[in-house]
């Protein structure tokens, strides 16, 4: 059996390598991303790509795009290997970013930190995530995603709201408001499990504060003697009781946009991305944004990131790309064609609809982010932390419970 | 020896002609079923290279640390006990009934069938679609009927997402049973019925002493059919539900798959996967026997 | 065994009418209501494929759409990569169906005619084969697969398709191959035919109408498939007709009757075909096979 399995991998292996393009050279690196949402995206990359290699002579760089989860597959199944790419597209923060840095595919980067000043360069927030790992800088941000509350104007006047609440508490008596009004205050999709955790994450970050929350994401703060984390539980109880949109387990994201636009919700939780489908599907002066008050000066988002792999026999010219790729004058030149706003925080932006402005604003305000949680958790803990939340979400158990489960699972991960 | 005789060696040719399949079986189904059973005394992420042997750690965790497990476990039973009943019941009814001479009842036939053949998938998403709480057609119809207030948030309600995931499977597979039955209905002596009717025997009797003895071969295959089915539920919860609200639909195939191919801890999910494996051989051992048996008794 | 139960489907309703019987006309009514109820998804899930989200969400779900918006179809067949998952699905459902149906009816031959030492054992090792559940060896499947450097390509899941489908049609195949008379086999040998001459030249042609259901039925399955391919084929670009579905389930389940039309699209070739052979199935199915 072993030897027939043997036979067939390496007649396998003959084919792959007779399949690969032929021998590359030292000066060549690869870059493994997703795929691009448009065409023109697709050349704006591939632009890059040329553009910086016919400014420096001899060198080369292969962009490779797949989907999202034959990316992660892809990854693994290279870490398994000495092949791979030289720089990997992935998420910041412990999660699945994190992951392959602890499985030692990231090569810490200060060094390229210090020589290109990008701190000089990048916005905060997106920047702060490079650095929450022991051993040094890992990776370049490549774009940031920040999450609001969006909601809908006529709604919020007819509830008599006139002002945006301020902190955690007038938010609430803002959804009691609606709530009286006969109004469902915010719409989740509960099938989608990251959908309702985003509302946890905002409750916790305003009941815990900066510290405790990235203590308790961390798991070296005990969920279930930390008194904010159980009241955090509790809230997020009062909330899908009282003003969420109801039935809301039953729906996914999508759908509960669906409502939004609808009118059968005041608010949603979430991204920037949104102010696109937004204008697609309705009027975009209906809604506006603003934070989730959570009181702590941070925003709620994730960051998308670029890694210079161990495994790549070039990390000089690796990080000299990165360089070129995150640098004003090509960040000014693809704005718009990734995403509506860059990583980058001198660039320009011209003509932009109000929402995007003041998204733009939002992200020049911020210093300091918080990330959502199945992007802060490792996958495992994740996975029992959808479940807590959905079982408080569907009224199945109590807020003290779900913490001390939490608790218990992180407890027993060893 | 030359070609020639190689050929004329029916032994040889045996080889030959069984060698492709055989192979094929070996390699990828014989295989990975041992490599299940290896991984799940492995510790392996997918990412190192390479895996490391832990014992049966991975199955004292997720008898006593994974807090889904006995869950997806309870929610496999309920679904196989369902299973056992439901379809092989309405399946037998509709057979019985459309195996009398009765109008259009190839056409009949073909409508109950007709869901058998469609992709497991694609009635997810048909009754996941229907099961709307908003806009579907549950709440259309209760709608109608004046019954609003009935109309529940089926897939996102813990307590009858699971319920409404296996009506979906109901709907598909009863026309399996269906046809499984009426196929058994064909071996029923005709004449013995016959000969009952003309004793006198109502429809019942008829049924109870004539029909029902004859089927009990039909009815054991689509019971064991019908259990290992349910073993292999997957399609449809990751369709329908994904194994939620909160894992309350989580099934032990779909939970090992989880484990493997999303969380990436292979030696758990291996583990999850050789329960399954040993729930079904306690299944079908003894149904191999069985029909062995029968076999050698014809 | 679904193939031989197949065969009851249509066969014709010879039997001679009896006197009115208000038992049976009762019993009518009864399936005739119960097989409107059965149909109904489909009839909601077809008007939906025809209507504006706008109009799903103001009309009601059994309300004809009086104007049909066929730009649901052309919409959801470029958002959800029809032209590529149809293709590919195709790809893979024409290769592995006939290569399966081939490899299978050789070894059911073999097991059937050729008498050898641990035919039996094999036989219930095949068996074995039809009763255990893939969906508990999708990991090491996905492990092996890599290991070919084989994940995303046709092979790399035309093979454990196939590794899956010749248990039960060998089983099939051999309990037909087993009825057929010893003499003509007997004869031909002692003319001096190899074994593989007698089964290409008699019994394949014996036994095609079993062939010809194993066929129809072994590509429904495999069109069909979904978690396997789930795990092997990681690439959009690779993807069939169900990963796409489901995809485009998650990514634009708002947009009601786009989604209702990928339904549609996704779930028709698989009607139609059995539609079509439906009454194929009848043709010659013997109780050889019926027994299972």
């Amino acid at each position: 059996m072993t030897s027939f399995l043997n036979a067939v991998r390496i007649s396998a292996m003959a084919g792959t390598l007779m399949l690969a393009p032929s021998l590359v050279s030292a000066e060549t690196i690869t870059l493994w991303t997703l795929n691009f949402s448009s065409q023109a995206a697709n050349d704006a990359f591939q632009k890059i790509a040329d553009d910086f290699a016919a400014a420096n002579p001899g060198s080369k760089v292969e962009i490779v795009t797949r989907g999202t989860d034959d990316h992660k597959t892809a990854l693994r199944v290279a870490a398994g290997s000495d092949k791979g790419p030289d720089i990997y597209f992935s998420w910041a923060g412990l999660g699945l970013g994190g992951e392959y840095i602890k499985a030692g595919l990231s090569l810490p980067l200060d060094k390229y930190y210090a020589e290109y000043k990008w701190d000089d360069e990048l916005i905060p927030a997106a920047l702060s995530f490079s650095k929450i790992y022991p051993g040094g800088r890992q990776g370049v941000p490549s774009s940031f995603k920040g999450e609001a509350i969006y909601y809908n104007k006529a709604l919020f006047a007819k509830a008599g709201i006139t002002e945006l609440p301020k902190n955690y508490d007038e938010l609430v008596a803002d959804a009691e408001k609606l709530k009286a009004a006969g109004i469902p205050a915010i719409t989740f999709g509960g099938t989608v499990n990251w959908h309702v955790m985003r509302l946890m994450d905002v409750i916790l970050e305003s009941k815990c504060g900066a510290e405790k929350h990235d203590a308790l994401m961390d798991m070296k703060l005990d969920w279930s003697t930390e008194a904010c984390a159980v009241e955090s539980f509790a809230e997020l109880d009062k909330w899908s009781k009282n003003y969420i949109l109801s039935p809301f387990m039953g729906i996914d994201n999508a759908q509960s946009f669906n409502l939004f636009v609808a009118g059968r919700a005041a608010m949603v939780l979430e991204g920037d991305w949104l102010v696109q489908q937004l204008s697609e599907a309705g009027n975009l002066d209906d809604y506006d944004i603003f934070p989730f008050p959570t009181g702590t000066n941070r925003l709620y988002g994730f960051a998308e990131y670029n890694y210079v792999s161990t495994k790549s026999k070039n990390p000089d010219l690796a990080a000299k790309f990165l360089d070129y790729f995150i640098s004003t004058p090509v960040q000014q030149e693809v704005l718009g064609k990734f995403s509506p706003t860059s990583i980058n925080k001198n660039v320009v932006y011209k003509d932009l609809r109000p929402l995007d402005q003041k998204w733009v604003d939002i992200f020049n305000t911020y210093s300091q982010v918080y990330m959502n949680g199945d992007q802060a958790f490792p996958l495992d803990v994740t996975t029992e932390y959808f479940r807590v939340i959905n079982e408080v979400a569907s009224g199945n158990m109590a807020p003290a419970e779900a913490a001390k489960q939490l608790q218990t699972f992180i407890g027993n991960r060893g | 020896m030359t070609p020639r005789k190689v050929l004329s060696d029916a032994r040889s040719q045996a080889v030959l002609l069984l060698a492709p399949a055989l192979v094929i079986y070996l390699v990828f189904a014989i295989y990975p079923m041992i490599d299940v059973v290896i991984l799940s005394f492995q510790k392996w992420n997918g990412l190192d290279p390479h895996r490391q042997f832990v014992g049966t750690v991975n199955y004292s965790d997720i008898f006593t640390k994974d807090p889904v497990f006995w869950g997806a476990f309870r929610n496999t039973v309920i679904w196989t006990i369902l299973s056992v009943i439901f379809p092989p019941i309405i399946g037998l009814a509709l057979a019985l009934g459309l195996n009398q001479p009765i109008f259009g009842r190839n056409t009949l036939r073909a409508v109950y069938y007709l869901p058998v053949i469609i992709a497991p998938i694609a009635v997810a998403t048909m009754w996941r679609w229907m099961y709307d709480p908003f806009f579907g057609l549950f709440g259309e119809v209760l709608g109608m009927l004046g019954l609003q207030s009935w109309n529940q948030d089926w897939l996102g309600n813990r307590n009858i997402a699971l319920y409404s995931a296996f009506v979906a499977h109901l709907w598909q597979s009863v026309g399996f049973s269906m046809v499984l039955f009426l196929a058994g209905l064909q071996g029923v002596n005709k004449t013995l019925i016959e000969a009952a009717r003309i004793d006198g025997a109502g429809r019942w009797n008829v049924f109870r002493h004539v029909t029902m003895p004859a089927l009990k071969t039909t009815i054991t295959i689509v019971l064991v059919l019908s259990i290992i089915s349910s073993l292999k539920a997957f399609d449809i919860v990751y369709g329908l539900t994904g194994g939620g609200p909160a894992q309350s639909t989580q099934m032990l195939a779909l939970w090992a798959f989880t484990q493997s191919m999303q969380i990436f801890d292979f030696g758990r999910g291996s583990a999850i996967s050789v329960v399954l494996l040993l729930i079904t051989l306690a299944v079908v051992v003894p149904y191999l026997r069985w029909s062995q048996k029968r076999e050698e008794f014809q | 065994m679904m193939a031989a139960s197949l065969a009851v489907m249509s066969e014709d309703a010879t039997d001679r009418r009896p006197q009115r019987d208000w038992v049976l006309v009762g019993l009518w009514i009864a399936l005739v209501v119960v097989a409107i109820v059965w149909i109904a998804p489909f009839v909601f899930i077809v008007f939906t494929s025809f209507k504006s989200t706008a109009q799903v969400m103001s009309t009601s779900a059994f309300a004809p759409p009086l104007s049909p918006r066929f730009a649901n179809f052309s919409d959801a067949w470029a958002r959800g990569r029809f032209g590529t998952t149809v293709f590919n699905s195709a790809i893979i459902t024409l290769i592995k169906v006939p290569l399966g149906l081939f490899i299978s009816s050789m070894a059911a031959y073999a097991l059937a005619r050729i008498s050898f030492p641990g035919a039996k054992l094999l036989l219930l090792a095949i068996l074995f084969g039809t009763m255990i559940p893939f969906q508990v060896m999708l990991a090491p499947l996905f492990t092996l697969v890599n290991s070919f450097g084989l994940i995303d390509t046709y092979p790399g899941v035309i093979l454990p398709y196939l590794a899956f489908g010749v248990p039960y049609q060998v089983f099939i195949l051999h309990g037909f191959f087993r009825g057929i008379p010893v003499e003509l086999s007997e004869a031909a040998r002692i003319d001096g035919a190899s074994h593989f001459v007698i089964f290409t030249r008699i019994f394949l042609p014996l036994s095609l109408p079993v062939l010809a259901a194993l066929l129809i039925i072994d590509f429904v399955a495999t069109w069909n498939e979904f978690a396997m391919a789930l795990v092997l084929l990681q690439d959009r670009n690779m993807w069939t007709l169900p990963l796409g579905l489901s995809a485009f389930q998650g990514q634009f389940s708002r947009d009601y009757g786009q989604l209702n039309a990928a339904i549609v699209m996704t779930v028709l070739p698989a009607t139609i075909v059995y539609l079509i052979f439906q009454r194929y199935f009848v043709s010659g199915l013997t109780s050889g096979a019926v027994k299972g």
